[in-house]
């Protein structure tokens, strides 16, 4: 993995250190905006005015009818909001889904990472081809496989609790069960992904540094913890950051195609409340200020994130 | 932080010293890992070949493979049209982002501007809008455009990502400094050292580049989702979400459905395993 990840951290560090550079008497040109031009357009088009707008938009009342006129209200959007229990509730799944996503987008791989470091050769080969597969299935593809295995009366997976004696459970029919199912079926998509991620991590691992550790007598433990650990940081931020950032977006498709929010609302999040407002209930305005609202929450982790990542990362320089 | 995925591994003693008991657990683990990732889709391959009196059959491959449900899906829904479709967007969206990714990016590392480091951030920044926040004036302005219910109206807004962007800018900023400054001093304008001295050297990060455009877009579901109206304008994933919807318990059928909208996509993994795994590997999760 390069540092293409490492420019949203630091954008403007990246940016000076070109290699490169104008020479000096070169005159002001606008020849670099002209190639610029398709690309930023296009960003500005279809990200930042839309975003400005989804701003504006977040203080009126409006049905989404050409026909119709936007109504100003002020705060109002955000008073209904903020009083709705059904914010609260998506902005706790929303939490759910990405403290769900943490065991299998990070735990568990960087622990099968280092668990599976001596493999090599072909069997290794064989392994990365096939763990690698869900991160390229479409999640439409993912949500309808899972659907099938987990159905609640012929699907393998149910065929196999009948087998071993256990009662039947509604993956995705029971409330109980239904947010926890589809944080997996996300997880599903990156758990082998990240496991590869973190080998390849691993094995750049300069292993004089290991040998010097066995030399000293250092156990295979306290290798890990204060070798490998520290030099993987990078990674474990990383992928920690990304599922933050994006683990309650993933989720979306899943949701839309598999429960629609339900059973009870029990598997809504905040992504999927502002479609529901904007497409179902054609309220552009609360589907605005909740846009605003998870915009603002989640620049706020992002700010964390990488000020977090610049402290504790560690650099094998 | 390196990605030389089939560097030999940092303990060459040990796996002769280890315990044979150690070298079956690391195998059980990782056998464990690759069942539950390739079972899933398997499972999707076989009850696809099932004939109907044998769709919750357990058998690990049905006595009478039949094509049936395919014939069965081909005649409800235009999927052939929609995976024309798919390939048109796809296609087109992972052309214009090397395109408009390579000439933002030669932009910004040929010049030092004073607004560079602005737009740099800027560009970078984009990639954290969540879609769902701009999506209303991005469903307005596409309407008002008439872009609703075309191809088109699914390309042209991911035309540019800053993905691109950036992937295409750490590779040109490694590309040799003098031979750049022989063309100048040659006398070569900028769009002809763009054309023809960088562009044919920057094959792999174009290849890369392309694979995951390619893939993102082909997987691509929210925007289709919203743009849509006929299933023949429309691409292979709304395809399988309407087969869903109306024919959500015809489970071979459905399986068929999935495997088509998913077999493109496997057969470039097939035969491009290995670039794709790198692809995806050195630029991180999108």
């Amino acid at each position: 993995m390069t540092s293409i990840e490492a420019d949203i951290v630091l954008p403007k560090a990246r940016a000076a250190g070109r290699a490169w550079v104008r020479r000096p008497r070169e005159p002001i040109t606008i020849a670099p905006w002209i190639y610029l031009a398709p690309a930023l357009v296009l960003l500005m088009v279809w990200t930042y005015i839309p975003l400005v707008e989804a701003f504006r938009l977040s203080f009126y009342q409006w049905n989404m009818l050409p026909t119709s006129v936007p109504k100003y209200i002020g705060l109002k959007n955000y008073e209904r909001l903020i009083a709705l229990p059904e914010m609260r509730n998506a902005l706790w799944n929303t939490l759910y889904y990405t403290l769900g996503l943490f065991p299998m987008s990070v735990v568990i791989p960087l622990f099968v990472a280092i668990w599976t470091q001596d493999l090599t050769g072909r069997a290794r080969k064989i392994y990365r081809a096939l763990i690698f597969v869900p991160m390229i299935v479409a999640p439409v593809v993912a949500a309808i496989l899972w659907r099938w295995l987990l159905n609640e009366d012929q699907g393998i997976v149910t065929r196999g609790l009948d087998w071993l004696g256990l009662e039947r459970i509604g993956f995705l029919t029971d409330p109980r069960y239904a947010l926890a199912t589809l944080t997996w079926i996300t997880g599903w998509k990156l758990i082998g992904f990240s496991t590869l991620l973190f080998s390849a991590a691993n094995s750049g691992i300069n292993s004089a540094y290991i040998e010097a550790a066995r030399i000293d007598g250092a156990t295979r433990w306290g290798i890990i913890r204060d070798i490998r650990l520290p030099l993987l940081s990078p990674t474990i931020l990383l992928l920690s950051m990304m599922t933050i950032l994006f683990g309650a977006q993933w989720s979306f498709a899943y949701i839309n195609v598999l429960t629609d929010g339900g059973p009870l609302k029990s598997t809504t999040n905040i992504f999927y409340l502002l479609w529901q407002y904007g497409f179902e209930t054609m309220s552009a305005g609360w589907s605005s200020a909740a846009g605003m609202i998870a915009f603002a929450g989640f620049a706020v982790l992002a700010a964390c994130c990488m000020w977090l990542t610049k402290r504790l990362a560690v650099y094998d320089n | 932080m390196t990605t030389d995925i089939d560097a030999p591994t940092t303990n060459p003693g040990g796996m002769f010293l280890q315990p044979l008991l150690g070298r079956l657990a690391v195998h059980g683990v990782m056998i464990l890992l690759s069942v539950l990732s390739i079972f899933p889709i398997y499972w999707m391959f076989v009850t696809s070949f099932r004939p109907a009196n044998e769709i919750f059959s357990t058998a690990l491959w049905p006595s009478a493979p039949t094509f049936e449900n395919y014939i069965f899906v081909l005649t409800r829904v235009p999927m052939l049209q929609m995976l024309a479709n798919t390939v048109i967007v796809a296609a087109m969206t992972a052309g214009l982002q090397v395109v408009t990714g390579m000439l933002a990016a030669y932009a910004l590392v040929r010049w030092r501007m004073r607004l560079s480091g602005v737009v740099h951030g800027l560009i970078a920044l984009s990639w954290l809008v969540p879609f769902q926040v701009t999506m209303i004036p991005n469903y307005v302005l596409a309407s008002q455009l008439g872009l609703l219910d075309t191809l088109a109206g699914l390309i042209i807004p991911n035309a540019s990502h800053a993905f691109a962007v950036l992937l295409l800018y750490h590779a040109m900023r490694s590309f040799p400094n003098e031979i750049l400054e022989a063309a100048r001093i040659d006398g070569a304008g900028s769009s002809k050292i763009l054309w023809q001295i960088v562009v044919p050297n920057m094959g792999a990060p174009i290849a890369s580049l392309s694979i995951i455009a390619f893939i993102s877009a082909w997987n691509e579901y929210f925007w289709p989702l919203l743009l849509s109206r006929k299933p023949e304008n429309s691409v292979v994933q709304i395809g399988l979400q309407m087969f869903m919807t109306q024919e959500g318990n015809l489970w071979g059928p459905l399986m068929a459905a999935a495997c088509l909208a998913s077999l493109p996509i496997l057969i470039v993994y097939l035969v491009l395993q290995r670039h794709v795994i790198e692809s995806f590997m050195k630029s991180g999760i999108r």
